[in-house]
């Protein structure tokens, strides 16, 4: 991680859906930093664009015009293979449905954004069951997603975001299919993980999880409306 | 590595799946290799059938589907004419053959009696005594050469013949040799018969001026018999005045194994056929399965993209799988061509030949890898490629 840079640079990002004749703008123009480190909460009602900014922040599309600078390196241009190469280094993702591969244990869930960067097997297992068990799920490493909790789950899916070291870590409404006895442990790890350091960026629509961030961004109709940092907090325990 | 792991844990997550879907490549692969191996013993049986009917000689037959097969029927006296005037022609000697009973002491049995000379038996192993002399034709003696098989009938007990009487009609032969029983050679045996006397003396005791069935011409140079054949048949008509409705056809080794290799030519092109069929309608039914496991799979493939899984990556992932498919197909495929091959080899064929021809390993396993690796790329790309092409965010939203 390279602390004092930026870690997120939008500059008047849009973003146009087509649909046959109609023309659709999801985002009108947003332009914001993000430094590393920081731990920011994405909000605002459905239909706002958060989604959307979301997916260009996670390279998995492509803005129709302005900048977007991650880690330093312009991706507004790149191609799909290139994006694929930056998800891959620079991202990890969390999602709210776990996207957990379902046939597949644990490590090897964890491991997989390894396989693709074409690291050798025991390398991959070694790192895998690090990440793992600093989730607290060394113990779970064999288990196929199906047995395990919901919890448990989110956790191997937030062990695989970090395998990479990636530069950000998104994730998108991580306590939405949890109880909130869960959503609350999911977010001491989200705090513990920014407290070491990490750079988080959570798309959410519940003020209570958004809380835990240092800083919410609010959008609507596809701008930025509200943009708060707020002061240093103790997470609660 | 990894790659493979995956693909052989998703087909056997869909065990029944994945069979059904293999089996046309199964039966198309199992069809053609057993026809290889087939093929293999068939030359030996071909060879086997023709035992040692003699490579020196040839056959000339009246066309018994002709206008005037009378007087097409052939007599000694037209082989002693063709014998003079066609070269290349060193001997001619009739062939014919008539069912009678024959009887040594007081047993009795049907036999079939026919024309021989010590050419006849040259190949031949004697399980008692010897073959024919030329003095034996040439003086027309009583001497005859008996059958494995009509000897264990006459001479039930086993006893040395050497030397006994058999009686056919009212006339006596001397037993000069038993031949030896013969595994091979289905048109030899047939050519046999059981009781074989020199040619000259069948004909003073059975033929009696009628006619032969074939003539059998031995020639000089082995290399122009094609054309000693067509002067033959020329000569022959001509003794007939030319006349359009007598023919003749001939026959030697090259007609017998050339009709058979053409019946195995005919027999191979329908069984590849139908390979290709079903080759191509088992590359059509993987290229399904496939594409429905890329739809059922868009979810796991969006995951795969958002992780970072280049475009490539996706593709080899699915082509992988399309490859372990079609090659579990074809390497079953090839078992039990082989098998099926090989077993005809050993219970049928081997009758013929007298041999276990032994198995095309080497063209076996290119044909089937061929068909690996045809089949993959004509039908496992585009599922791949679709997979590959698919958009993370949307395959993400993928219920």
């Amino acid at each position: 991680m390279n602390d004092g840079a930026r870690a997120i640079d939008l500059r008047e990002v849009t973003k146009v859906y087509s649909t046959g004749a109609l023309e659709v703008p999801a985002l009108r123009g947003v332009s914001f930093t993000v430094d590393a480190g920081e731990y920011v909460a994405v909000m605002g009602p459905s239909g706002s664009g958060k989604s959307t900014l979301m997916n260009l922040i996670g390279c998995l599309d492509r803005a129709t015009s302005g900048t977007y600078l991650l880690d330093g390196v312009d991706v507004s241009s790149l191609d799909d293979n290139e994006l694929a190469q930056i998800r891959l280094q620079k991202l990890g993702f969390v999602f709210q449905g776990f996207n957990l591969l379902g046939r597949t244990d644990a490590l090897r869930n964890v491991a997989l954004p390894l396989f693709y960067a074409g690291i050798g097997g025991r390398e991959r297992a070694e790192a895998a069951r690090e990440r793992l068990s600093d989730v607290g799920l060394a113990d779970r490493a064999r288990h196929k997603p199906s047995e395990l909790s919901g919890g448990e789950q989110q956790r191997v899916a937030i062990a695989r975001a970090l395998v990479n070291d990636p530069a950000v870590l998104l994730a998108d409404e991580p306590t939405g299919n949890l109880d909130s006895q869960t959503s609350e442990d999911i977010m001491q790890l989200f705090g513990s993980l920014n407290a070491a350091g990490r750079t988080i960026i959570m798309v959410t629509h519940d003020e209570t999880v958004a809380a835990h961030a240092n800083r919410v961004i609010r959008l609507h109709d596809g701008l930025v409306v509200a943009d708060a940092t707020m002061p240093e907090r103790r997470h609660s325990g | 590595m990894m790659y493979l792991e995956e693909a052989l844990r998703v087909l056997l997550e869909n065990k029944i799946r994945s069979l059904l879907t293999i089996t046309g490549l199964i039966i198309g692969v199992g069809a053609v290799i057993a026809i290889q191996v087939l093929g293999s013993g068939m030359s030996g049986a071909v060879e086997g059938v023709l035992g040692n009917f003699g490579d020196r000689s040839f056959f000339v037959q009246p066309n018994p589907r002709q206008g005037n097969f009378l007087k097409a029927a052939l007599h000694l006296r037209d082989l002693q004419t063709v014998k003079r005037t066609v070269p290349n022609i060193v001997d001619a000697q009739p062939f014919s053959l008539v069912r009678l009973v024959a009887h040594a002491r007081h047993v009795h049995s049907p036999a079939t009696v026919y024309t021989a000379s010590p050419q006849s038996f040259e190949t031949r192993l004697f399980q008692y005594g010897q073959n024919l002399m030329p003095s034996d034709v040439a003086q027309s003696r009583p001497a005859c050469i008996l059958s494995d098989k009509i000897y264990r009938r006459l001479f039930a007990d086993g006893r040395d013949p050497i030397g006994e009487s058999v009686h056919i009609g009212a006339r006596r032969y001397v037993v000069i040799g038993v031949l030896a029983a013969s595994r091979t050679g289905i048109l030899n045996a047939n050519q046999g018969g059981d009781i074989g006397l020199p040619y000259t003396t069948y004909e003073r005791d059975w033929l009696q001026g009628r006619s032969i069935l074939a003539g059998v011409f031995y020639v000089a140079d082995i290399g122009t018999i094609g054309e000693t054949e067509v002067a033959t048949v020329k000569e022959l008509r001509k003794i007939r005045k030319n006349a359009a409705d007598i023919q003749y056809f001939t026959i030697d080794r090259k007609t017998i194994t050339g009709f058979i290799s053409a019946l195995f030519t005919v027999l191979t092109l329908i069984v590849a056929l139908i390979g290709a069929v079903s080759l191509v309608v088992a590359g059509i039914g993987i290229m399904n399965i496939m594409l429905v496991s890329v739809t059922e799979r868009t979810r796991e493939i969006g995951i795969r993209k958002a992780i970072g899984a280049r475009h490539g990556q996706i593709l080899w992932q699915f082509f992988i799988e399309a490859l372990l498919l079609c090659g579990i197909g074809c390497g079953i495929g090839l078992a039990l061509g082989l098998g099926v091959g090989y077993a005809v080899n050993a219970l049928a064929l081997v009758k013929l030949s007298g041999t276990v021809s032994s198995i095309p390993w080497l063209q076996a396993t290119l044909i089937s890898t061929g068909f690996v690796i045809l089949v993959t790329i004509a039908f496992g790309t585009y599922p791949a490629y679709r997979a590959a092409r698919l958009d993370p965010i949307e395959a993400l939203r993928y219920e």
